[in-house]
């Protein structure tokens, strides 16, 4: 459990737009096990997503890495060519789905088609010399698409997205991303267009198939709830840092930045019935006009001078627990407290 | 899909008799009198009766219609007043001049259109941008016909490389393509400009597009992904307007038949029409309609094909 | 009480009637604003203004008469008493380009505002009456006349008709009347269904009030845009018709009438083509340009971009 499959350290990228320049991420560090599940929550625009396609490395061309590594396997991942991304990377040893699975699969080709395009491009680079049949292709796909629950697969494979339901697709997904193979599951708001009950199916489905295939997960979500059931680990992140990072029992049970706070009581549950749940005033500030010193201090009730001023740094306030809250820093937890 | 075929088929057939109804009421409105163009103006009275009788001219308007429809039915549409000759046969012979002129300027102007709309999207920063610009403008500067007299004026007066007029002698294959080139220019110059624009900028969409980003993320090589995901996509927009396109330019090549007197359906209806020749005005018009109502026929079904996203009705 | 109820709306609605007229000039200003702010939308805004201005202006601006002749002077180049030169007759070109702008614009602009009128009164008379028998009826007439290749149509009902200005307006109205029917009909359909316009009809107000308050107001600015667009096409068609003979009749001036010239003098004088071509180029681009800042400056999407 404890050796290191996935190290980011000082991650840095700015995103150019024309004259302006947006930081979506600034110096995140963070590291992900073998086999562990990193669930990485915060509202949207706070560089969950960029993280995630920074990894695989499949940022829009606006997107410009400042500094950091990313060490996949004993490799920076941004050292390496597009080709060896290609070839060793994508879609082998690092998966990724994607939040919308309305768009995310080709309408006009059949999902057999789509299949049987990537298990071959990933045949192709596993075993190259060896040439498998169309039919071999299809079979394996067929697999995988048992593999994810998908009723009467054999007959379902030869169907067109736009046949399917979300969820459906989701699980196709799924059965493409996840194989023996794959160490790595980049999950970017995977069920957040779901129902409420499929989603808990597709997640259950995702943490079965990854424990089978001892794969890591990094779950982007914006539902920390739904973390609580799955993640190992729990990465809060706010204006593309990191605000506070621990085990998931610890960071929800006693959190230490009062943003994460904020987002727990938020959240509909039982210890919150009968109160009235919280909104966080204001919203998210736009990455090109971030505000100076702690980028929450604005919407946050407890900000003082010293947070206008500096940048709190991210510390270890317990054991695997770090918080980025000066207040919280300086003051201890029981001075700071949502009505 | 089934289903919306058929019922997009079926469609035709009330169509087609409306446009029949009013071809026919056009024609019955066109003033000029026909037994007096047939027989020239020293006709005896007696020799003017007879071919009204036997064109059912002295027949009340329902009845002619009547007899109208049912010759179209039988495929009889007449006989021209001026010549003799029958409709469906002056037809028959014009109709290859305007097919292969149709097909091939919108044939090369397609696989050129799509090719550097495709080429133009894919390699944002290649001149090929700016030659589809170029293009488009063209296309909205320079109507067919205004084309067509500008490149006759540059070809066949200024530097005399081709041949202004006729479609060449039948049978020698080299002559025929000869006297297509100008023809066919002066009409694709337009299609080039559109559909190379319409292609780069659905090929943009496309390339930004979810499902894209997914094959990448499998590593799906890139230019697999352009040519063979992408395109299929970015396509389908230009099927329709390729098709509606045919069906245009089967009817519609009036002007650059006109203007380099090419044999063609254009030619016939718009000589019929200065003749008063209105059996083949009638008939020229009702063909060319069937060939277009066909034509977006076709273009619809393909389309239902390619993107089996539609929802039908 | 009842009918009490009912006034007072009905005056509520006159006053918003009169806010609403006062607002029309605003919507006009801000979307000429918007319009200039796209890019090309300025210079297609300038150019169609500089025709407009020669189609009203005509007779103040051209230099000499269009119908004046000089036969001595026939297939003059460029001069400085004519600054394009002369035709086959020794008629000043450029004083028949001005005068064929006019020619130009009051064919086009007549043709899209009769084809306008009548296809929005049919397809808001259709999508209002969705299902019924006068609905399909509509349907079916905008799909017989949209089956006939436009220019062919035309050049039919012409060659009817008889070639005249009027006619021309006229038969490339009838052509173009079920595209404008068809965006109707589709714009009343999602209309129909907003909250006003239920409100009115709970509230009796009689259809035609509904269809020409509610309705109609609501579905002109995808009916203007392509007016815009359509600009350009009825100016390509009444040069083509005119071109044929079966246009205007000569000796007006119309830029179709004079390729027709050039096209028989096309041995001795080229630059009796070219100038009409240069004129119909600048106002393709002119209108394209132009109503496609009306599009996006008309459509709030794309304005937020």
């Amino acid at each position: 459990m404890s050796e290191p499959l996935l190290e980011v350290s000082q991650l840095t990228l700015d995103y150019n737009l024309g004259s302006r320049k947006m930081r979506a991420l600034d110096r995140v560090s963070f590291s992900l096990d073998k086999g562990q599940v990193l669930g990485v929550a915060g509202e949207s625009g706070c560089g969950k997503s960029t993280l995630g396609l920074a990894i695989i490395r499949l940022l829009p061309k606006v997107a410009e890495i400042r500094r950091g590594e990313i060490v996949f396997d004993g490799r920076d991942l941004l050292k390496l060519s597009e080709a060896q991304m290609d070839r060793e990377i994508r879609g082998q040893k690092i998966a990724m789905i994607f939040q919308n699975p309305q768009n995310a699969l080709n309408p006009v080709f059949k999902i057999e088609t789509q299949m049987i395009d990537i298990l071959r491009v990933q045949d192709k680079y596993q075993n190259p010399g060896n040439r498998k049949r169309r039919q071999d292709f299809r079979q394996q796909a067929i697999e995988r698409l048992k593999g994810t629950g998908i009723a009467d697969p054999a007959v379902r494979v030869s169907n067109y997205p736009f046949e399917f339901s979300g969820g459906m697709k989701q699980r196709v997904m799924i059965g493409m991303a996840l194989s023996s193979g794959t160490s790595l599951l980049l999950a970017d708001e995977a069920t957040t267009a779901l129902d409420v009950t499929i989603e808990a199916q597709i997640n259950r489905l995702i943490t079965e198939l990854a424990a089978e295939y001892g794969t890591s997960i990094l779950y982007i979500t914006h539902n920390l709830g739904v973390l609580s059931e799955m993640a190992d680990r729990i990465m809060i992140m706010y204006a593309g840092r990191i605000f506070e990072m621990g085990w998931t029992k610890s960071v929800l049970g006693s959190p230490r930045h009062p943003y994460s706070t904020a987002l727990l009581e938020s959240l509909p549950g039982r210890q919150t019935r009968g109160k009235r749940l919280l909104s966080i005033p204001g919203f998210v500030p736009p990455l090109d006009r971030l505000p100076g010193g702690c980028s929450f201090h604005p919407r946050c009730p407890f900000a003082e001078e010293v947070c206008r001023q500096e940048v709190p740094p991210l510390i270890e306030v317990d054991k695997g627990h770090w918080s980025a809250c000066l207040f919280d820093q300086k003051r201890g937890r029981q001075k700071w407290k949502w009505i | 899909m089934l289903k919306y075929i058929i019922k997009r088929t079926l469609w035709v057939i009330p169509t087609l008799v409306g446009v029949l109804i009013i071809l026919f009421s056009l024609t019955y409105l066109m003033p000029g009198d026909p037994a007096s163009i047939m027989l020239g103006p020293r006709a005896t009275p007696e020799l003017v009766e007879d071919l009204n009788k036997r064109m059912h001219l002295d027949r009340a308007m329902p009845v002619r219609l009547g007899y109208y429809l049912l010759g179209v039915a039988k495929g009889d549409l007449g006989t021209s007043v001026w010549s003799g000759h029958k409709v469906s046969s002056l037809i028959a012979d014009a109709l290859p001049h305007t097919i292969l002129l149709a097909i091939t300027s919108l044939g090369i102007a397609a696989l050129i259109g799509i090719l550097l709309g495709t080429f133009a999207a894919v390699r944002r920063e290649s001149p090929i941008g700016g030659v589809v610009t170029i293009f488009s403008l063209l296309g909205v500067a320079v109507p067919d016909f205004v084309a067509a007299l500008l490149l006759m004026l540059l070809f066949c007066v200024q530097i005399p490389l081709l041949p202004a007029l006729g479609a060449g002698v039948e049978g020698d294959l080299v002559d025929i393509a000869v006297h297509l080139i100008l023809p066919a220019t002066a009409l694709g110059i337009g299609w080039v400009g559109y559909l190379s624009r319409l292609n780069q900028e659905s090929m943009l969409d496309v390339l930004d597009s979810d499902y894209i980003r997914t094959a990448r993320a499998f590593a799906v090589p890139k230019r697999a992904i352009a040519y063979r995901y992408a395109l299929k996509n970015a396509v389908i927009p230009s099927i329709t307007v390729i098709g509606l396109g045919v069906g245009k330019l089967l009817g519609g090549a009036v002007f650059v038949e006109i203007i380099f007197s090419r044999p063609g359906l254009g030619k016939l209806i718009v000589d019929a029409v200065y003749a008063r020749d209105f059996p083949v005005v009638q008939g020229g018009i009702l063909v060319a309609t069937i060939l277009f109502v066909f034509a977006n026929l076709i273009a619809d079904i393909s389309y239902a094909f390619v993107d089996p996203r539609i929802q039908y009705d | 009480m009842k009918t009490d109820t009912i006034n007072q709306t009905k005056a509520g609605m006159k006053s918003t009637q009169l806010t609403l007229k006062r607002k029309w000039s605003d919507t006009l200003r801000v979307t000429l604003r918007s319009v200039v702010k796209v890019k090309g939308g300025l210079w297609g805004g300038i150019f169609v203004g500089i025709m407009l201005v020669c189609a009203i202006g005509a007779q103040w601006i051209s230099p000499s008469d269009p119908n004046a002749q000089d036969i001595v002077h026939r297939f003059a180049g460029p001069s400085l008493k004519h600054f394009l030169g002369t035709d086959y007759l020794g008629r000043d070109i450029l004083s028949r380009i001005i005068y064929g702008c006019r020619i130009a614009v009051m064919v086009a602009f007549g043709a899209v505002t009769l084809s306008a009128i009548v296809g929005v009164f049919l397809g808001v008379m259709g999508g209002y009456n969705e299902g019924k028998k006068i609905d399909y009826f509509i349907i079916w007439l905008f799909d017989i006349v949209r089956s006939f290749p436009q220019i062919i149509l035309a050049l039919a009902i012409v060659a009817v008709l008889g070639p005249s200005l009027l006619n021309v307006v006229f038969a490339l109205a009838f052509t173009a009347f079920p595209f404008y029917g068809r965006l109707a009909r589709a714009k009343t359909l999602s209309v129909k269904e907003a909250d006003y316009v239920k409100a009115a009809e709970a509230m009796g107000l009689k259809r035609i009030k509904i269809i020409l308050r509610h309705i109609t107001p609501n579905i002109l600015a995808p009916v203007i845009v392509c007016l815009g667009m359509d600009m350009a096409t009825m100016i390509i068609w009444e040069s083509g018709l005119s071109f044929l003979g079966l246009g205007v009749r000569p000796p007006t001036a119309s830029w179709g009438i004079m390729l027709r010239n050039g096209y028989k003098y096309i041995l001795t004088s080229p630059l009796m083509i070219l100038w009409p071509s240069v004129a119909i180029a600048v106002a393709m681009v002119a209108f394209s340009l132009f109503s496609e800042g009306l599009r996006v400056a008309l459509d709030p999407k794309e304005r937020e971009r």
